[in-house]
């Protein structure tokens, strides 16, 4: 058994196994979900949540929790919404504008939490109240319904099974994976998010990190939602209001350290991907949609106790 | 009650941590445990109490074999420890820590009086100027230890394990403590005290099991009938050596680090010093005194209210750790490797290279993980750090060589000015005496160090000049002139002479 028991050491196996056994069951239980059409709509509606997931993530990386993802979403969305609509924005124009949008969140966030010294989960809590009203006090709860078709086109366009929209995500968990590995912000980000005391006696900057993770998962949150926006072709008020949910389950059954200084960018995707596969699989099953949150619920705490074993067994505990 | 620990092994992974260990503890008798960082002690001590199962072996609570599944079943049957580790929850009362889980209850409800008169008796045993009352985080790290002890006494311990617990406290508190153990001592009470200390030990206890590298050298030998070297000898395996620290040159006309006429918000007056090219600045005071917070200060960590900082004879303001290691090449070796030293999830690797991750980015800002690996492993070769790879997560190495890896990170970044708070607290001889030399060599090679120690040995091995600080201020420097008769002396005399003065500003 012992290279079962290694191989339940590396972080995603757990995963992996049940992405493939899950795929496998499902190809039994459902015939429509090998269809290309299946496989295309349920990785269409991952692209959003990788996003979603990664964002996150970063505040989890450097040991804080942004609270503030969803409704930075949704207000990012109808902003976007709004320029094109309103104003004639281009898309052009209009995505760089909404990802700031999203950047400039997370600036208010960080910098709140640098400057009160207020833990972020209670920062974000109070801003992520303030960007839903800001939301719905701008659209009086409207949807902005008429968007460029070239979005709405991207957003329904496919090579065979993958979606235009997949892209996106593929291209930030790449730079996401080289960031945290590679460059000196993303290390430190780390660093400090394994033990802020000792990071900042070592001569890293408090400040920088946790502003610049912060900006990163408003920006991440600001990306998640232009996508929802071409993935509806509708800019709604309520997109980000089902966010909260995954953006943590998905990096913590990853593998992520909920205490900071650990993440995977690989595990938070697998992640994804089985929370996916289920909610497909219970659609394909007509399982009723409550006991997807049931098993959403269920999953996170089985993923936590195998991260809990994991650390034991490996003497980290 | 009789203990007896027969051939117990335990292995974590890629570490043989105990093999075939013995010892044998009877009633009212104080029994040493000692041993090099590494040797075992703490883990034998928590498989005693349950808190780690061994591999193999058994242990004896009079004749009988126990396995006590947790701290609670040992505590049950009269076996508590005292771990390294603070246990105590900072926001509660110091009786409320005390008694814990047994609450006096009246009514319902939790009586107050009752917690404080019955931690009074307990309290009073060791130490009693502390505040029954008082919030156990407003205490300092000496009286924290003390409840820990009295908590341990108030569960009508049979047999009591402390490790290292002189380790954080003065010499003053230290003779309480003993006064207590010898009282329990004559009570029945059995225990097994772990310390580096051998002056301790040969004041308190009769016999002496030692540990070296997992393995029993020496079990119950009594300790009347051995010498300070064959106890040395026993636990490093060679005779001791003293620490060479060699000739340095000392330019004094080159200034590196002044501070003139330094106040800051957390109550330091007037500070004046000045740190030469080269030299080793003692800075020794008791526990308390305000060394650690001076640092803090230089480094930009702590506001100062008052007066200036030179860097090569150029007033400087510093913002943060930051901008100390960055502009003025400052790094600080903190005396709480644990809490501010290290990241003790992370690699060897990672934490050694903190301090140059910019330095090693690429012009496309990339950290090639070959590159960065290249750039540890010398300091790590250099300190002779134990391990079996880079790789290896520094929460799973003794406390020698964390040390030696957070020493590593500043050797690295190349830093001229080094602050260094108690390096040796809690470390073995050999590498103590390892540590010493380093520091040294540091120095030699033309970094200036201001030393931070309560260690008096340490300071007239290593320093130059010390200076005195008590209550927040510097009251004496003296020059050392590595005879301890004469420089403790002195030393002790600046101490004695304020303390006189002013005794309310003791400690």
């Amino acid at each position: 058994m012992s290279w079962f028991r290694r191989l339940l050491l590396v972080e995603w196996s757990g995963l992996a196994a049940a992405i493939v056994l899950g795929a496998i069951a499902l190809s039994f239980i459902a015939p429509n979900f090998l269809t290309e059409f299946n496989i295309y709509v349920m990785l269409r509606s991952l692209s959003v949540g990788l996003l979603v997931a990664f964002a996150q993530m970063i505040t989890l990386g450097v040991g804080q929790m942004n609270i503030a993802v969803g409704a930075l979403g949704g207000l990012t969305a109808i902003i976007f919404g709004a320029t094109m609509e309103l104003y004639g924005f281009p898309i052009a124009l209009a995505v760089p504008v909404a990802l700031g949008i999203g950047a400039l969140g997370g600036l208010i966030n960080g910098l709140l939490t640098v400057r009160t010294g207020v833990n972020a989960f209670i920062i974000t809590l109070a801003t992520a109240s303030a960007f839903t009203g800001v939301d719905f006090g701008i659209t009086g709860s409207i949807p902005f319904y008429k968007m460029p078709a070239a979005l709405v086109a991207f957003g329904d366009r496919h090579l065979s099974a993958i979606p235009y929209l997949l892209v996106a995500p593929l291209i930030v968990a790449m730079g996401l994976g080289v960031f945290f590995s590679r460059t000196a912000p993303g290390r430190q980000l780390l660093a400090f998010g394994g033990n802020p005391h000792a990071a900042e006696l070592s001569g890293i900057s408090r400040e920088r990190v946790v502003v610049s993770a912060h900006v990163l998962s408003g920006l991440l949150a600001g990306a998640a939602a232009v996508l929802a926006v071409a993935q509806l072709g509708s800019a709604q008020p309520t997109i980000g209001a089902d966010w909260l949910l995954l953006s943590f389950a998905a990096p913590i059954i990853g593998g992520a350290a909920l205490t900071g200084g650990h993440i995977s960018v690989l595990g938070t995707m697998f992640a994804v991907l089985l929370l996916g596969l289920i909610q497909n699989g219970m659609v394909l099953a007509k399982v009723d949609p409550y006991w997807v949150q049931f098993v959403l619920g269920a999953l996170i705490l089985a993923a936590v106790g195998l991260n809990r074993w994991r650390a034991v067994e490996s003497g980290a505990a | 009650m009789e203990l007896a620990i027969e051939s117990v092994s335990k292995s974590f992974p890629g570490v043989q941590a105990l093999d075939g260990v013995s010892l044998d503890l009877k009633a009212g008798e104080i029994h040493a445990l000692m041993g090099e960082n590494g040797a075992g002690k703490s883990t034998l001590i928590k498989i005693v109490t349950g808190l780690l199962r061994p591999d193999s072996g058994r242990v004896l609570l009079n004749g009988r074999p126990v396995a006590f599944g947790s701290p609670r079943d040992a505590l049950r049957k009269g076996v508590s420890a005292v771990h390294q580790e603070r246990n105590l929850i900072p926001r509660f009362s110091v009786g409320e820590n005390i008694l814990l889980e047994r609450l006096p209850v009246r009514n319902g409800l939790v009586d107050y009086g009752a917690v404080e008169r019955e931690a009074r008796r307990y309290l009073d045993l060791l130490d009693p100027g502390i505040d029954a009352r008082a919030e156990v985080r407003s205490l300092s790290v000496a009286q924290m230890q003390i409840v820990e002890i009295a908590k341990a006494l108030s569960l009508e311990t049979k047999i009591l394990l402390l490790d290292e617990p002189t380790a954080s406290i003065t010499e003053h508190e230290t003779a309480a403590l003993f006064k207590v153990l010898r009282k329990l001592r004559e009570d029945g009470v059995a225990i097994v005290f772990v310390s580096h200390k051998l002056e301790e030990v040969f004041a308190i206890a009769e016999r002496v099991t030692v540990l070296r590298d997992g393995r029993n050298v020496a079990r119950g030998t009594l300790l009347s009938e051995m010498t300070r070297q064959t106890l040395v000898s026993l636990m490093i395996g060679r005779a001791e050596r003293v620490a060479e620290i060699g000739e340095r040159r000392i330019d004094p006309a080159r200034v590196v680090l002044e501070a003139r006429g330094l106040s800051t918000e957390r109550g330091h007056r007037d500070i004046s010093f000045a740190l030469h090219h080269g030299e080793i600045l003692g800075l020794y005071g008791l526990v308390g005194a305000g060394r650690s917070e001076l640092a803090h200060a230089i480094l930009g960590a702590e506001r100062i209210s008052a007066g200036a900082l030179l860097i090569t004879g150029r007033p400087v303001r510093i913002r943060d750790v930051h901008d100390a290691a960055r502009r003025f090449r400052m790094g600080y070796v903190s005396e709480d490797r644990k809490q501010e030293g290290l990241i003790l999830m992370h690699s060897i690797t990672r934490n050694v290279a903190i301090t140059i991750w910019r330095r090693l980015a690429n012009a496309v800002g990339l950290i090639n993980p070959r590159s960065e690996t290249r750039a540890v492993a010398p300091f790590i070769a250099r300190l002779d750090v134990r391990t079996p790879s880079l790789g290896q997560i520094v929460g799973n190495l003794s406390g020698g060589n964390q040390q030696k890896v957070s020493i590593a990170k500043w050797l690295a970044a190349e830093s001229q000015i080094l602050i260094i708070d108690e390096p040796t607290v809690g470390i073995d001889i050999k590498t103590k005496t390892y540590l010493h030399e380093l520091i040294g060599e540091i120095a030699r090679e033309g970094a200036s160090i201001l030393l931070i120690s309560s260690d008096m040995a340490e300071m007239i091995t290593l320093a130059d000049r010390i200076l005195v600080m008590h209550g927040f201020r510097l009251v004496g420097e003296v020059v050392n002139d590595h005879r301890y008769e004469t420089t403790s002396k002195a030393i002790m005399g600046c101490v004695h002479a304020v303390a006189d003065f002013e005794p309310a500003a003791a400690g």
